[in-house]
């Protein structure tokens, strides 16, 4: 073991020594760049000497100069994106000057042509993994909040859902269809060579109040979208090794924006105002039909005498409770008609100011940028607003042989949250009662003491409005990213980087449930609760890359070694009983019961790793990949894992034969690798007891403080691996005016991380164990076209579709997993999801309902082996009993069958209009919230329903009982954006070098056969839960209009 | 340029070994928790060791609805003394709760995986943090050697009850008695008695006789003859296995010999008069007064789980029973007793008919007329308790009648109220008495005036004039109402399978829970009771 931990760096090391350093002298290059089709000047191209460090860009007549190009003969290139890249050979002479003209030929792609890879960049045709990128320009589109948005349809394979349509809402983000069940399968973030720690930044909502806390919102929310330069999705395992430890989930590399050498400061102004909505509204009554259902429900149930059987009141009248329809009598009617959702949502307004200037010379380059933005939710009390600064400075010295880089970046998000459940139980938040609240009751009454909102009283039912304002829940984070580089050219292609990475985030979260609100008071008058959360993430790599080409052959090997330590710590006090509301959380030795308590923890994780590119003729390209990682959470002995991955590729176009064949570019990839994932708590396979909380007692009349077992140990807890191939081809035809690439993959991971029950006794029920495996397979597909390609008219369009299947192929003696926990009255203990060897994550399973019969009772599909013979007939559930465990069966699959992204960007004289169309279909979806909120027994407790449940033929005194009634077609096909841009032209304005105006519309467009507020939807209800939607934050449609200018 | 050639060299030097210097660094992964204990840095004074015991007494809460529903829950709902309608759209949870009062359970129904899993993992938890600490105290001296060997005592005692309420619910379970956790065999249900009597002997022999103010609730003498009293009634059915005792009979714990060579009746008589006699414990002069909030003050508890009226301490079985209006924390207006049960009562006059709630409803808190939707100024009808529940799997509101044993507590913090509640209570010491007596046990009083003793608060003029078997069972009935008691007594009587409402006859293999299908597979040595 400790042989294989050192083993790694000397490898790399001494793969460097093995080359001669040699010192050369050098020459110049230079030359203009031309479109081949127009002929015009291109700007902005990078030149770039292979093999070295050298590289400059063309100014805007399309010249360039590179100096110090060392003597002999040297391979120039050009780049542009949405132009192919050229190469050029050209022999410098020692203080000579040689020349290389380009004419670059347009095609499909708007994607840069290096490609930020981890621990280094490549030359896209080099690559040999499974990598997607992404057009920051042209993703930023709209009210973007945050990296994850600027994915959503434009990669294949990436496939996200955003968890609500809160402001800067956090998203599930599923890589080729995720490797875990109960670990995160969120992928690796890295910024500017850093990986971050991806974990909420602020603590959560109180919980035990109204269910469960809505989820955290987004901690990437803290990077501008405007600052980021390029973003690369690294998918496979060969192209993710090299940060085999955490990558089995993929990877997300972002590089923020560098200052531009030469030529005068630059500044940019971007600026938009947009205004949203909420797209759909739930089905509920309003106050007419809430009044027109009850009122004859009263004399129907008077007269019907099988609801009477029984029930004396019947005869004698309605005066009591027994008789059970004292709910719907019309005396708690109200004369109001409250739209309740309407009243708890808004158009909200949302505006987003970028600043940034950058510049420097060809030695010092600088960019600093400052963000503000504020974007309010559709809903009330719910609001992001971001502050933001950003410096990036750049040096070189040494004749370019010393590089120096250091990005700062602070950012403050204060949110303010709306108290709505993520899922829950009895007593819901404002979206629970937006559904049941009395319609024909008003918002609010006056009587001699002023103007109060209106509450019914009793049975966990409040005005949602109330709820809204009357609850105070904000936070916020204040988070800085730093990271400096050194990195020098030792010695010929020899270079040696240092990185020091620094993430800090404090957040903060402040809550006060009034007196004034009844939820507030019937906690002891008055709650206060305020956390504090540090996340701490601390980062250094050292890295040798050596790289060296010459003939036919190119080399680069890269080893280093990085270190991780993440602590975070939690201070949380809380107090409740105050005589004034006027103190808030201000004021908590007020209050007349305090509590408080902290909480910490470390984990570290240290890596070496190494890899090589190889290539040959420039067609035949070989990488291998090794990393060696441990992290402390794992059991002793099991600490460490090493990744490794290869890959190939063969440019089969530039081989003599395909010469007269279609294909102007094609390319078949090859890779597999292993990669690991080491999302779980700290400390996760230690005997922990825990103190206070569950093991406290009383003695006399005094708490004890008692320590109980917490967790029990697992000294066998070790890496849960994933082993992935892939198998790709990348292709263009037609000078390229058509690209695309196929894959293939299969992705296998075992050694399952899942807490299992352990015999008993135990101090704990379950224990994290290595048990299963779990199969992930799939196809993508992308394809870019550039459609028209005129001076006037140019239309680029772009496909990205997605098929997985996913499969758990073995549980080990958990044998099965029930998850997907129902939420909602009545619910406690029923479960939607199956977990189970041959089946997919996300399976509904349930009863099928087949019908109701004359008295409005459900009938379920049943046999008399599963159900007792006195509740089943043929093959049906009887007398309203409901179905047996054994007639469970799998009534749904939360997966799409594909999804599809499909892009288009269409340039006319100085108009751009783009838009983007997401389609997934065949996944189904759970609507939690029609199954609870569609029972018409709602009403005799005062409450309101779904307006499907008037027509579903239910009865009036049946429970909501899980079946397939409930698993609704969630296929759809969503306009994501459209944006029409317009470049103007300030001849008055002489400094302005470019002023463009847009407007945008995010989610114009839906179209679905679900009958919820939207079929993307995410709730967290236990392990590897997926397509559950109940209350969720309703999604706007957002209409945006913006201003970008560059000085 | 030599000069800068070899600077240059010179820094790439350093850099080289600054890369190759951090590279060996920093590879230490050790762990060492921040805010939790490593079972092995602990236990190592008084303190550490009274948190440990602490720990192990808590868990007697988990038996409790509100926290998770097992032991108790279980006890009751499977008997002619609770339900659990489906009102509407609530209580219907999967079918669990009319699942336990049919007794339609199966290894792997909705209430097996959910309720009886929990009481199984509820009780098993206990016995786990009892080994811990056990463990830890039996391999070294930490403090006073008597206190510690006090410590021992009550540990051992407690994990000699939760293994009481396993034998009680599922029969013979594996006996572990260290802390590994492990794949084991289940044993004989006899062996699991003679173990836990075996532990509560031993036990006794450290416990105090008496706690003072400060630490009641603590084992004593007293509880662990209390247990043993029940054990040694109950020898008919605990020492057998499925099978083995009569479902449909009356197991008396004649024939039974335990420890000391005795026949269990006559032990039971003798533990049971070794509360009685003790001069520790006498009756309440009021009945009420053994479940009210200030019940840590009963003369008559024995062995109680303490409730503290604070947050996540508090006793909250009214939440499960009370209607959404009758208490400041709305409560959940669930669980009811049945008509049948209800009206047994109704042939005395027996003032223990005050633990129901029946007819028009007030605020148990206030007093103030409640009405099934708030405002009953605006003519919100009155809420109403019936006996009668029609259709038990869509009830209204008010149907049943409610359990109000344990009065609120006025300094209640939400749902937590501070009354405890007692497993034993001398009461039960004299129907045990009676009850052994019957059996040929010998001692005195005889058991009709054993039972006038308990009646005598209970009644203004007693009619009570001869004991029979049916005549004990009926008694507990009264006396033990919701006290977690039925189940046990149903069995032993040979009633336990027969009909009632709501509820048809059963076989006699569900005189044993299921071992939850989950358990099995987690511990595939764990052999399912005959039947299932």
């Amino acid at each position: 073991m400790r042989f294989v931990r050192h083993a790694v760096p000397v490898f790399a090391l001494l793969s460097l020594t093995a080359f001669p350093l040699t010192a050369q002298n050098t020459g110049t290059v230079r030359g203009q760049v031309v479109d081949s089709t127009t002929r015009q000047a291109l700007a902005g191209v990078i030149i770039q000497v292979e093999g070295t460090q050298l590289q400059t860009a063309s100014g805007n007549d399309g010249s360039y100069t590179l100096a110090s190009v060392p003597a002999g003969s040297v391979l120039v290139r050009a780049t542009r994106i949405g132009y192919a890249p050229q190469r050029q050979s050209v022999t410098v002479t020692t203080g000579g000057t040689a020349e290389a003209q380009f004419a670059l030929t347009p095609q499909a792609s708007l994607l840069e042509a290096v490609v930020v890879t981890g621990y280094g960049t490549q030359r896209r045709e080099a690559i040999t993994g499974s990598v997607s990128t992404i057009n920051p320009a042209q993703a930023n589109v709209g009210v973007t909040t945050n990296v994850t948005q600027m994915l959503s349809g434009r990669a294949a394979g990436v496939d996200i859902t955003l968890n609500n349509g809160e402001p800067g809402a956090g998203s599930q983000i599923l890589i080729r269809g995720g490797s875990s069940i109960s670990n995160s399968n969120d992928p690796l973030y890295v910024i500017d060579g850093v990986p971050i720690n991806n974990v909420a930044t602020e603590p959560q909502g109180m919980s035990g109040v109204v269910g469960t806390p809505a989820l955290p919102r987004n901690p990437l929310n803290l990077l501008n979208p405007s600052d980021i330069a390029s973003i690369t999705v690294l998918k496979d395992a060969s192209a993710t090794a090299i940060y085999g430890s955490r990558a089995a989930n993929g990877v997300i590399l972002v590089e923020t924006k560098k200052g531009t050498g030469g030529g005068g400061p630059s500044i940019e102004y971007d600026s938009y105002a947009a205004a949203s909505s909420p797209a759909r509204r739930l089905d509920v009554l309003d106050g007419d039909e809430y009044r027109a259902y009850v009122n004859p429900q009263f004399v129907t149930w008077r007269s019907d005498s099988t609801a009477c059987a029984g029930r004396p009141a019947c005869a004698t009248g309605y005066a009591d409770s027994s008789g059970g329809f004292g709910g719907i009598k019309p005396y708690a009617l109200g004369t109001a008609n409250t739209d309740w959702e309407r009243a708890v949502t808004r158009t909200a307004v949302t505006h987003n100011h970028n600043l940034s200037f950058s510049g420097g010379t060809e030695d010092t380059r600088y960019r600093a940028s400052l963000n503000y933005m504020k974007d309010d939710g559709v809903a009330l009390s719910s609001t992001l607003q971001r502050i933001q600064g950003r410096l990036a400075g750049t040096h070189r010295a040494l004749d370019n042989r010393l590089r120096l880089g250091v990005n700062v970046t602070t950012s403050r998000v204060n949110n303010t949250y709306l108290t709505f459940d993520n899922t829950g139980g009895f007593e819901g938040g404002v979206f629970q009662n937006v559904a049941i609240f009395d319609p024909t009751q008003p918002i609010t009454f006056t009587d001699a003491t002023g103007t109060h909102f209106y509450e019914g009283g009793g049975s966990s039912v409040r005005n949602p409005v109330a709820l809204a304002k009357q609850l105070i829940d904000i936070g916020q984070t204040t988070r800085t990213l730093g990271n400096a580089t050194a990195e020098l050219d030792i010695a010929g292609g020899l270079t040696g980087q240092v990185t020091v990475g620094l993430d800090h985030a404090s957040g903060g979260r402040q809550t006060y449930y009034p007196k004034e609100s009844p939820i507030g008071d019937a906690l002891g008058g008055g709650v206060a609760r305020l956390v504090d959360l540090n996340n701490d993430a601390r980062t250094l790599q050292t890295l040798l890359t050596y790289r060296r080409e010459s003939g036919d052959r190119s080399f680069d090997v890269v080893g280093g070694y990085e270190y991780n330590k993440f602590k975070s710590d939690t201070v949380t006090a809380s107090g409740s009983g105050f005589f004034t509301d006027a103190f808030t959380f201000d004021k908590l030795s007020a209050a007349t019961t305090r509590n408080s308590s902290s909480g910490a923890e470390q984990s570290v994780l240290v890596s070496f790793f190494s890899r090589a590119n190889f290539g040959y003729k420039n067609k035949y390209f070989l990488t291998a990949a090794l990393r060696y990682d441990g992290s402390s959470k794992f059991a002793a002995g099991h600490q460490w894992s090493s990744f490794p991955g290869i890959s190939a590729s063969w440019h089969m176009s530039d081989e003599g034969f395909m010469q007269s064949s279609p294909f102007s570019d094609l390319r078949v990839r090859a890779g597999w690798g292993v990669q690991g994932n080491p999302g779980i708590p700290a400390y996760s396979s230690l005997a922990l007891l825990g103190a206070g909380g569950g093991g406290t007692y009383t003695w006399g009349d005094a708490p004890q403080t008692g320590v109980a077992g917490i967790q029990n140990p697992n000294p066998d807890l070790k890496w849960e691996r994933t082993a992935q191939f892939d198998l790709g081809v990348d292709f263009g035809l037609m000078s390229n005016r058509l690209t695309g690439s196929v894959e293939y993959y299969i992705k296998n991971t075992s050694d399952l991380l899942l807490s299992v029950k352990v015999p008993q006794p135990a101090a704990v029920e379950e224990r994290l164990e290595n048990v299963g495996k779990l199969r992930n397979r799939g196809v993508e597909l992308s394809l870019d076209a550039l459609a028209i390609s005129r001076p006037s008219l140019t239309w680029r369009a772009g496909i990205t579709f997605a098929a997985s299947r996913n499969k758990v192929t073995n549980l080990g003696s958990r044998g099965t997993i029930t998850s997907g926990g129902v939420s909602g009255q009545g619910q406690s203990g029923q479960v939607s999801q199956l977990i189970a060897p041959g089946l997919p994550l996300g399976t509904f399973y349930g009863p099928v309902f087949l019908g109701v019969d004359a008295n409005g009772k459900q009938l379920f599909a049943c046999s008399t082996p599963n159900t007792p013979a006195s509740n089943c007939s043929n093959g049906s559930t009887i007398n309203g009993s409901g179905p047996g465990a054994g007639d469970y069966q799998v009534i749904g699959n939360a997966n799409p069958d594909f999804t599809l992204g499909f892009h288009n960007q269409i340039t006319f004289g100085k108009l751009d209009l783009s838009f983007l169309i997401r389609a997934s279909v065949g996944q189904d979806v759970f609507n939690n919230t029609a199954l609870v909120y569609s029972t018409k027994g709602n009403a005799l407790q005062g409450k309101n329903f779904l307006r499907p449940a008037l027509t579903d033929g239910i009865g009036l005194h049946e429970p909501a009982i899980f079946s397939s009634l409930w698993i609704e077609n969630g296929s759809f096909v969503r306009l994501q954006n459209i944006t029409l841009e317009y470049t103007l032209n300030l001849p008055m304005l002489r400094s302005v070098q470019s002023a463009r105006v847009y407007v945008s519309a995010d989610n114009l467009l839906l179209l679905t056969g679900y009958s919820g507020l939207d079929p993307e939807v995410y709730a967290s209800s236990g392990l590897a839960s997926r397509g559950i939607d109940y209350l969720s934050y309703p999604r706007p449609r957002t209409v945006t209009g913006g201003l970008r200018l560059t000085f | 340029m030599k000069r800068t050639m070899s600077k240059r060299s010179i820094r790439g030097a350093w850099l080289a070994a600054l890369l190759l210097g951090s590279m060996q660094a920093c590879t230490n992964l050790d762990e060492l928790p921040k805010s939790d204990i490593s079972p092995g840095t602990f236990f190592n004074n008084e303190a550490e060791a009274l948190a440990g015991l602490s720990g192990v007494y808590a868990q007697l809460r988990g038996a409790f609805p509100g926290y998770c529903c097992a032991y108790y829950a279980l006890n009751e709902i499977s008997t002619d003394e609770m339900v659990v309608p489906t009102r509407g759209q609530d209580w219907y949870d999967n079918g669990r709760w009319l699942e336990i009062h049919e007794q339609g359970w199966t290894p792997g129904s909705p209430s097996t995986l959910q309720d009886i899993n929990s009481a199984w993992v509820n009780s098993f938890t206990g016995v786990a943090n009892a080994n811990l600490a056990l463990s830890a105290l039996q391999s070294r001296i930490i403090m006073d050697s008597v206190k510690q060997a006090g410590v021992i005592a009550e540990l051992r005692a407690l994990r000699a009850f939760y293994y009481y309420q396993l034998m009680d619910l599922f029969g013979g379970v594996p006996v572990v008695t260290t802390t590994d956790v492990a794949q084991r065999d289940r044993v004989s249900r006899d062996s699991v008695f003679k173990f836990i009597e075996a532990e509560l002997l031993a036990a006794r022999a450290d416990l105090p006789r008496t706690r003072d103010a400060a630490n009641n609730g603590r084992f004593t003498k007293g509880a662990v003859d209390a247990i043993l009293a029940s054990m040694y009634v109950n020898a008919g059915v605990f020492t057998k296995d499925a099978g083995q005792f009569s479902a449909v009979a009356y197991n008396s714990c004649t024939g039974i010999t335990v420890a000391g060579g005795l026949s269990a009746c006559q032990a039971a008589k003798d533990r049971a008069d070794s509360t009685i006699l003790s001069g520790v414990y006498q009756l309440a002069d009021t009945f009420v007064k053994n479940f009210r909030a200030d019940n840590n003050l009963s003369p008559e508890n024995i062995f109680v789980v303490k409730f503290a009226p604070r947050d996540g301490l508090g006793f909250p079985f009214l939440q499960t029973t009370l209607h959404y209006n009758q208490f400041s924390t709305t409560p959940w207006n669930g669980f009811a007793t049945l008509a049948q049960t209800y009206q047994a009562f109704d042939t005395l006059n027996d003032r223990r008919k005050s633990i129901f709630l029946v007819g028009p409803q007030f605020n148990v808190e206030t007093g103030d007329t409640v009405c099934i939707r708030p405002g009953c100024a605006k003519g919100a009808p009155r809420l109403v308790f019936t006996p009668t529940i029609a259709d038990v799997r869509a009830a209204t509101e008010g149907e049943g009648v409610r359990i109000y044993k344990w009065p609120y507590d006025p300094n209640h913090v939400a749902q937590n109220n501070g009354n405890d509640f007692a497993y034993f209570r001398l009461a039960e010491m004299y129907l045990i008495k009676a009850e052994a007596e019957l059996n040929g046990a010998t001692g005195a009083p005889a058991p009709l005036a054993l039972l006038r003793t308990v009646r005598a608060r209970s009644f203004t003029t007693d009619t009570l004039s001869s004991v029979t078997l049916p005549v004990i069972l009926r008694e507990r009935l009264f006396e033990l109402t919701f006290e977690g008691k039925r189940r046990q007594d149903l069995i032993r009587f040979g009633q336990y399978t027969a009909a009632w409402q709501f509820k048809t006859a059963g076989q006699p293999y569900l005189t044993l829970m299921p071992i939850p299908q989950s358990q099995i597979d987690a511990n595939p040595k764990l052999v399912q009771n005959t039947g299932y």
